[in-house]
């Protein structure tokens, strides 16, 4: 079993991992043509919008090790920069076509924050960090709700509501294949590997010829981009946004638990974990109201206590994937 | 035949040293942990750095790579000052240490431990998007090969034993091709017969015209390599000579075993 | 001269308040190394039992202290036995996790109990007092009194008894405290007790003077950690001075500046926390224990 495990483990690093998801991208874009409802489409797209949004998240927080609890504030940045483009600016062509303009935009936004907030932020260690990125976070809800003339404080901002289901289905089908595609690059080059060199001891890796700081900032940036342009696109389809609904704390809380749960530092292991939550909060839990959040919050409590590498993750001590470990120890300890 | 090239890059004159200090100085708050420390070494050389514990070497090491920032006197690297210049781009310049307390990246293999440390100067960042080049995964074989680890290649690093860390750390060291190695306490934890197989590695390294730094506390590792030592106490140089004259000097026989 | 006076009283009385609501957050900080991400809502929980027994049982909530402290501590101890003490030793990471999942299960369990609207609790003696031109608003004066008297409390604790002397121990080394023969995880769960108990109390505090909402506790929990950072870790008198600087801060700033609410006061006491962290990272007066990377 150990032995299988292993041999996936090469297979999703190597070009068949990126085979197979590119067929499964396929089928994906195919999907449409069996006939299926708005509905579907729009949940589709919702999907795709959490398995990016969880491979942002791990670039930073798994692979390179920063532990970013306010990442959502580059979705918010995204979400804001798109929402002002599209009702304020006179630049933009039509509100259809003028979106996809303001798409790179959000992203480039969220980018160039990343690389302000960065500088300072990164230089500091492990849970400094993530309290400054929290803090980050909560501070700039109040900003956009204080910035009132450009952000329409806590009123919000309504979008023009354009509806097209198919057309943002294939848009995020082909930025999650884009994203997901990219961490694998990234993870098997020389610069995904001195991420993880940092994470692993960064006054190592800095000791031994890597510029850290320049990686880190790289790494950082990357992650922002793609979650602003994701804020973007949430924010056109959302066509509505305030500072509550958009500088949500769930929003973080889901991509750090679907990176845990599918592996931190793995380039699968955060779409599976996107998705194995998807499937959880609708199935399981989905009609309880307001559970989620909870339900969620428990779920991280028990993945540290019993599963903290996530599915896919391999532990440095042990062989096999930790949950290989974990249902040994489960059986073990069922037959005395 | 080791994985080195035969031709030595020739990086200084004769005349300039490798690597140079000029009134080396740190203080930790009112202490001062490396006080207008002067030393030298040559290209091609061995030297040796002994004290008794506490006594700097390991500052002194700091400063040298850069972890640490330096409070007065300068460091010149191949004649390039390097006082103010950041650890990793004196890294790049040449200089490779490893650490008493061992660091390897645990959760990586031990294969791409060695390969995350290769020389990265004159690289676009375009190439650092690119995996591992077949060239480089052939000399950090070779180079586990040469250390004897081999075996080891595909284990993850915090597997290994603190012995084989060592190695690990040297051959991480080595994996730039580097003009200076200053190696801090190489031989603690490790087994006899691996002592002299480090030794060997040494010599042979010195013989391809690598210059040496060794923070030390087996007195018989540096009698047997260097050509010159210097011993410091409470973060200034006791004394400075070839092994046999600091041995037999009587301020470092205080030293060490108190007067 | 008089408003700068008034808002220097004001933000003393705050500054009282950060101090004692702060305590926990420090002293777990410094005895386990634990950043508690769940700081804040451990204050949530306390502010709503105010709220509960005023609401129900028409209890002052300063009375109602008598209650919530054996309650919290209990809490506080189960807490601790059963899930913190197992990731202690493990990486900063999974105790910075498990706190936050804590955090996120505990406000939303309260968003499913009491919904999100905002809860108050107005007590008769909801006035002030002036005193030399200056006006002393009754409650938080007396939560200044009884923030004053919780310190004190907590110190001769930690200074005299015998529990308090092995939780200085466990804090300095933990693994000599236990080679002498120390239940580190029965001083871990007395120490948790007692830091939530207090956290708890200086919620339920809370409770007279603003709005209670399952969501309050983040902010709080910034404003924690930024007081640690200014007045350093596990340190009483620490505690007051970090408290009593955001406190001035912060009314200073809302009083001064034109255009800023003191919706703001987040938005300050993070910047203040992130000069900190880069100008000088062990904390301001050098307090902070140093994250090590390489602890495992």
């Amino acid at each position: 079993m150990a032995r299988v495990r292993g041999r996936l483990a090469q297979l999703g690093q190597g070009w068949g991992g990126l085979g197979l998801w590119w067929l499964l991208l396929a089928a994906l874009a195919l999907y449409p043509y069996t006939g299926v409802t708005h509905l579907t489409l729009f949940l589709g797209s919702q999907v795709f919008v959490l398995v990016t949004l969880a491979s942002n998240w791990n670039l930073i927080g798994g692979m390179t090790g920063y532990v970013d609890f306010g990442h959502a504030v580059f979705f918010g940045i995204g979400a804001y920069v798109m929402g002002i483009l599209v009702t304020k600016s006179p630049l933009l062509v039509s509100p259809e076509w003028g979106f996809l303009q303001a798409l790179p935009v959000s992203g480039a936004a969220a980018a160039i924050f990343a690389l302000l907030i960065g500088l300072p932020t990164l230089r500091l260690k492990g849970p400094y960090f993530s309290i400054a990125m929290l803090g980050t976070f909560v501070a700039m809800r109040e900003i956009v709700r204080v910035l009132r003339p450009l952000t329409g404080g806590g009123v919000g901002l309504n979008l023009p509501p354009v509806l097209n289901r198919l057309g943002d289905y294939y848009l995020m089908l082909v930025l999650m294949g884009l994203v997901v595609s990219i961490m694998w690059w990234i993870r098997r080059s020389e610069f995904g590997q001195s991420l993880i060199a940092i994470r692993e001891d960064e006054i190592g890796a800095e000791m031994r010829g890597i510029n850290t700081t320049l990686h880190k900032i790289l790494a950082f940036m990357i992650a922002a981009f793609f979650t602003g342009v994701v804020g973007g696109f949430w924010a056109w389809q959302n066509t509505f946004i305030d500072p509550d609904v958009v500088f949500i704390e769930t929003r973080t809380v889901e991509m750090v638990m679907m990176s845990m749960l599918g592996g931190l530092g793995t380039v699968w292991g955060p779409p599976l974990g996107a998705v194995v939550i998807y499937v959880l909060q609708t199935v399981v839990w989905g009609r309880l109201f307001g559970i989620h959040l909870l339900a969620l919050g428990i779920l991280m409590v028990l993945l540290v206590l019993f599963l903290p590498e996530g599915i896919l993750g391999t532990s440095g001590r042990g062989g096999g994937t930790s949950i290989v470990r974990l249902w040994g120890r489960i059986r073990k300890r069922s037959d005395p | 035949m080791g994985p080195y090239p035969e031709t030595v890059r020739s990086v200084t004159d004769g005349s300039r040293p490798l690597l140079e200090g000029r009134g080396l100085t740190k203080r930790f708050g009112g202490l001062t942990a490396v006080n207008r420390v002067d030393f030298a070494v040559q290209p091609g050389e061995i030297v040796g750095l002994i004290g008794p514990n506490g006594s700097g070497k390991t500052t002194l090491f700091d400063c040298l790579s850069r972890l640490e920032r330096i409070d007065g006197g300068r460091v010149l690297f191949k004649g390039t000052d390097i006082t103010r210049a950041s650890p990793h781009r004196v890294a790049r310049m040449g200089l490779s240490r490893t650490f008493q307390v061992i660091r390897v990246y645990r959760k990586m293999k031990v294969l791409d431990n060695m390969l995350v440390s290769r020389r990265w100067s004159g690289d676009s960042y375009l190439r650092v998007m690119r995996s591992s080049s077949a060239e480089m995964v052939r000399r950090a074989r070779e180079l586990l090969e040469f250390l004897r680890i081999a075996p080891l290649a595909d284990e993850p690093a915090g597997h290994l034993s603190g012995g084989q860390r060592r190695l690990l750390e040297i051959g991480m060291a080595l994996m730039p091709d580097p003009d200076i190695l200053l190696l801090d306490e190489a031989t603690s934890g490790v087994n006899p017969t691996l002592i002299e197989t480090i030794k060997d590695h040494i010599r042979t390294l010195n013989g391809q015209g690598k210059a040496f730094l060794l923070i030390e506390h087996n007195i018989n590792f540096i009698a047997d390599l260097c050509t010159r030592v210097y011993a410091l106490n409470h973060g200034e140089t006791m004394a400075e000579g070839t092994p046999r004259e600091i041995m037999e000097n009587d301020a470092v026989i205080d030293a060490y075993f108190g007067a | 001269m008089d408003q700068v006076l008034q808002a220097l009283v004001n933000g003393l009385l705050l500054g009282g308040f950060y101090a004692v609501m702060v305590l926990g957050f420090s002293v777990i900080w410094g005895v386990m190394g634990i950043i508690n991400l769940a700081h804040g809502e451990y204050l949530m929980i306390g502010a709503y039992l105010g709220w509960g027994l005023f609401r129900y049982f028409g209890m002052d909530p300063f009375a109602a202290l008598l209650l919530i402290l054996p309650l919290m501590f209990l809490f506080g101890y189960v807490l601790q036995y059963v899930l913190i003490n197992r990731i202690v030793e493990r990486p900063h990471l999974m105790s910075l996790l498990i706190t936050f999942g804590i955090s996120i299960a505990l406000a939303n369990l309260f968003k499913i109990l009491f919904t999100s609207d905002p809860r108050n609790v107005s007590v008769t003696y909801n006035g002030s007092v002036e005193l030399l031109g200056i006006t002393f608003p009754i409650v938080k004066s007396i939560i200044f009194g009884a923030a004053l008297l919780c310190m004190l409390g907590l110190h001769l604790f930690l200074q005299r008894s015998r529990m308090g002397k092995s939780i200085r121990a466990a804090a300095q080394n933990r693994t000599a405290a236990r080679i002498v023969g120390m239940d580190i995880n029965r001083t871990y769960a007395v120490t948790a007790g007692i830091c939530i108990a207090i956290t708890a109390a200086a919620g339920a505090m809370l409770s007279p003077t603003q709005a209670i909402f399952p969501f309050m506790g983040p902010p709080l929990t910034l404003k924690a950690y930024t007081i640690t950072a200014l007045g350093g870790l596990g340190r009483i008198p620490g505690a007051l001075m970090g408290g009593v600087v955001l406190g001035v801060t912060e009314t200073m700033v809302s009083r001064f500046v034109p255009g800023i609410g003191t919706n703001l006061g987040v938005a300050i006491s993070f910047v203040i926390l992130v000069l900190i962290l880069i100008l000088r990272p062990q904390g301001l007066l050098g307090g902070l224990r140093p994250v090590d990377p390489e602890a495992e």
